[in-house]
């Protein structure tokens, strides 16, 4: 195993334990709250890039998270059932929504693909609202939360009022989802997807079926984003549409740009800092928005391959160039 | 001798009847009837615009065509969806040298290993031992195409940083991973020079030797020497047909090419 | 529906149509001329309106003339905008979005922080009502599609018979042929996003006295700028008033039978349906 591997493999694992140990110096439920949340999003966002791999920017993805949200919030408020089982479903409710109305968008591709997710996402949203009958005039309230895993004797984690449990509930889920996203990215699925995303005439003309990959690519992005919202439901308890609309949706596009599309690792560092630093800066009020926005005009200024890229940045400029572009991406 | 219907019906690869393809009012192809028969070297030439990239669009399903039929292997393949026929065996190269440009020389070719062996949703997130095994097999495969076409040298540099004849190589490369029984090269030598072009004239008689049938589309008549039988496309129509020889007298072509006052 | 509902809503469907088609139209002219997808159009949109306020109620100047001033301020603010925030990101998509997404972030919360979220609205531009035949329709609202009518006009006349304006068709069309002709594009796309702006802040304007003022006013209008334009199709200028005049009659006649929500998401149905078709939008020319 090379130097390099090896060192970044430590690393990984280091970050890992300290975040597991996070909750015994992290102890102001607000901060914990943070990082629960920034978490979820870090799966959103991962899950966008995933997608983005063979081409498709969805400007939708926020949807998406709604769609397991409400799924899992409304039929685990309404038939009884424990979140645990609604959790999932919730994926698979925002899958299957992405396999039906992905097939037709598989005929336009590039930016008019983003523009159509655009009217998509904000088409379901408003479907969402639409539905006041199961999801509430202002929101859907009453979501339960997780139930308690309770193994007499052994042990009883109650999740209600209880920020560490969730807190760790949702960094396995992420640590699950990255492992999963990672593992897709690097096998023969992850290539393909790249093959059509950089050219989807050499794609067909080896055998690729370009419609069935890019709805296996949005199936598999939104599943990760709709376990991802139905977990964040089950958290706040309280769903409101504007979560999940149009602005989401873009500023998560956002987050993945500023992160840096090309590494794995970009949707987490932006994500983590474009969600956490302006939280940070909370006692601003009004002028939080701001360090938000400085933030991306840094980062727009300076690093054009985003955080993530600054590494190769710093590399290419002394000289080291190897290529980390993601295959299709356009400049 | 007249030969029987059955055994015109072995012999023929592709067949194409009264194929047409109009764009606008505009006929790019017309009432095509051509065959290609197996084990043969067919060359389709005719001056810019004739409409050969098109009959080749039209035959793997790029383009659906306005009219007439496509038969591989007796079987009608008209309007099939690109990834099909590439899947009943046809394999096909571009004019303007389409790649994967972001992948190395070798991932060009491993990703067009795709169908065969085919490789299944959960056993590759599994990376079960039947996934890596393809997996190696298909690495292997790949080496030898490269080897085969002379990438040997390239295999890890960037597919978009490859000079241009290169990279029409690894289209061959890359049409090769389907296990194709007819190839369609489009213009496989253009921008070549004369080496790349001994080359490569010598990889397909190589590969014709071992049962590959092959359509090619071509501008530059030192295509001629390689050909069994050339077909002439003019404004869409075939104006001519027969082996190289007949068709370098033939006064049509001629006037096609350099206009009417050197034929006859 | 009787006369009288009939002529609220026709009135309704073209102002409605005129105020989209103006955002639009900005926000069009960037897309096709410039390739950039301006969603800091949003805070010209709500800049203009608020400019126009500060000049007329705070300052006391003449409502029309802040209108006039308004649409010159947030050009000049437009040629900021394209000399220092999009010349520098020219053909990088991803980074043009966060940049003028960035944008929108900084200016909302600025525009917040000096004004804070309380609702305004500007005084009506023109007051009464018109009756006739039992129907009586607000001369506000009619005066708006006025405005807005003649200002394509003049856009219209001045794309079609200036030099400039020429100019601008061309590299909406063939970006590099139009550079090969000597064009500078540079000047071409500052004139451009000049006009954009402009016409954003008539838009806020207007409609800041039919409705309200608030910092987030613009993401709204946005989107349905963004719906306009893919709907008529990249490339195509001539088709936003099209578009624009089908969504402006869509939004301002079906709240009547169902509820808001539902007239976006059927709005929305109808251009996505659309589009799954005709990737080209309707008058698009490119696919």
């Amino acid at each position: 195993m090379g130097m390099r591997r090896l060192t970044r493999l430590t690393g990984y694992a280091i970050v890992i334990i300290l975040l597991f140990l996070l909750p015994l110096f992290v102890t102001k439920p607000y901060y914990l709250h943070i990082f629960i949340v920034t978490l979820l999003y870090i799966i959103v966002v991962s899950s966008l890039r995933t997608i983005s791999l063979s081409g498709q920017v969805s400007v939708a993805h926020a949807a998406f998270m709604g769609i397991g949200g409400y799924f899992s919030g409304v039929i685990s408020k309404e038939l009884g059932l424990t979140p645990w089982l609604t959790i999932p479903l919730g994926g698979l409710a925002a899958m299957i929504v992405a396999i039906l109305i992905g097939y037709p968008f598989t005929r336009v591709r590039a930016i008019y693909f983003s523009m159509v997710s655009l009217l998509g996402g904000m088409a379901i949203v408003n479907i969402i609202r639409v539905c006041q009958k199961w999801t509430g005039a202002a929101g859907l309230a009453g979501i339960p939360p997780l139930s308690p895993i309770n193994i007499p004797g052994l042990i009883n984690i109650v999740f209600l009022g209880q920020k560490v449990p969730y807190y760790y509930f949702t960094l396995l889920l992420t640590l699950v989802s990255l492992v999963v996203l990672h593992r897709i990215e690097h096998c023969r699925i992850g290539m393909t997807w790249k093959a059509i995303a950089q050219s989807h005439f050499v794609a067909s003309s080896v055998g690729i079926n370009e419609a069935g990959s890019r709805v296996l690519a949005l199936a598999v992005g939104c599943f990760f984003a709709g376990i991802a919202g139905a977990s964040y439901a089950h958290y706040n308890l309280v769903l409101t549409p504007n979560t999940f609309g149009f602005l989401p949706s873009i500023f998560l596009v956002m987050y993945m740009l500023v992160g840096g599309r090309d590494r794995f690792g970009g949707p987490i560092i932006g994500t983590a800092i474009l969600v956490m630093v302006p939280e940070l800066f909370r006692g601003l009020k009004a002028f939080a928005p701001l360090i938000l926005g400085a933030i991306m005009v840094i980062v727009v200024f300076l690093m054009p391959q985003g955080i993530a890229g600054l590494f190769d940045q710093i590399r290419a400029r002394h000289g080291e160039v190897r290529n980390r572009k993601v295959p299709g991406s356009a400049a | 001798m007249e030969k029987s219907v059955t055994e015109r019906y072995l012999e023929v690869l592709l067949e194409t009847k009264r194929l047409t393809k109009f764009f606008g009012g505009l006929a790019a192809v017309s009432q095509l009837d051509m065959h290609v028969n197996r084990g043969e070297i067919v060359g389709l030439i005719g001056p810019n615009g004739a409409g050969k990239t098109t009959v080749f669009n039209l035959v793997t399903g790029f383009l659906r065509p306005t009219g007439g039929k496509v038969l591989f292997d007796g079987k009608d393949i008209t309007g099939k969806k690109p990834h099909a026929t590439a899947k009943i065996g046809i394999g096909r190269t571009f004019q303007l040298a389409y790649l994967l440009p972001d992948f190395t020389v070798l991932e060009n070719v491993v990703a067009s290993f795709y169908l065969y062996p085919k490789s299944g949703f959960w056993e590759a997130i599994f990376n079960t031992s039947a996934y890596r095994k393809k997996e190696e097999y298909i690495v292997n495969q790949a080496r030898e195409i490269l080897r085969f076409v002379g990438l040997e040298k390239v295999t890890d540099e960037l597919a978009k940083n490859l000079p241009h004849g290169y990279q029409k190589v690894l289209g061959v490369a890359r049409a090769l991973a389907v296990k194709p029984r007819l190839l369609l090269l489009d213009e496989p030598i253009a921008g070549m020079s004369h080496d790349e072009i001994d080359f490569s004239l010598r990889a397909f008689e190589k590969m014709r030797s071992q049962g590959m049938t092959i359509l090619l589309v071509e501008h530059n008549m030192g295509i001629m020497s390689i050909c069994d039988r050339i077909m002439v496309l003019n404004f869409g129509h075939k104006i001519a047909e027969g082996t190289p020889g007949e068709v370098r007298q033939n006064e049509g072509v001629i006037q096609a090419y350099f206009g009417s006052e050197y034929a006859a | 529906m009787g006369p009288a509902l009939l002529a609220q809503v026709a009135v309704n469907a073209l102002m409605l149509s005129s105020m989209y088609i103006l955002m639009a139209l900005g926000f069009a002219i960037l897309l096709s001329v410039m390739r950039v997808l301006n969603f800091a159009h949003a805070v010209i949109y709500m800049g203009g309106g608020y400019v126009c306020y500060q000049l007329a109620v705070v300052y006391g100047l003449n409502q029309w003339a802040s209108l006039v001033v308004a649409a010159a301020v947030m050009g000049l603010f437009g040629l900021f905008l394209e000399r220092f925030c999009l010349r520098p990101f020219f053909g990088d998509v991803n980074r043009t979005i966060v940049m003028t997404l960035a944008l929108i972030v900084i200016l909302e919360s600025v525009v917040n922080i000096l004004v804070g979220t309380q609702v305004r609205s500007l005084p009506a531009f023109a007051s009464g009502v018109i009756r006739s035949g039992g129907v009586s329709l607000s001369v506000e609202r009619l005066v708006t599609f006025i405005i807005s009518a003649v200002l394509l006009l003049v856009l219209i006349f001045f794309i079609q018979k200036t030099k400039m304006g020429q100019q601008m068709l061309a590299v909406s069309q063939e970006p590099t042929g139009a550079v090969l002709q000597g064009i500078n594009i540079y000047r071409v796309s500052a004139v451009a996003t000049t006009i954009a702006c402009a016409l954003a802040a008539v838009a806020g304007s207007l409609m800041g006295a039919i409705v309200s003022l608030s910092p987030y006013m613009g993401d709204h209008m946005l989107v349905k700028a963004i719906e306009i334009v893919i709907l008529a199709g990249i490339g195509s200028i001539g088709g936003v008033l099209g578009a624009g005049l089908i969504l402006g009659t869509i939004d301002a006649s079906l709240p009547i039978l169902i509820s808001g929500c539902a007239t976006d998401a059927l709005g929305l149905g109808i251009v996505i349906l659309i589009l799954l078709f005709r990737p080209q939008g309707l008058f698009g020319h490119e696919a």
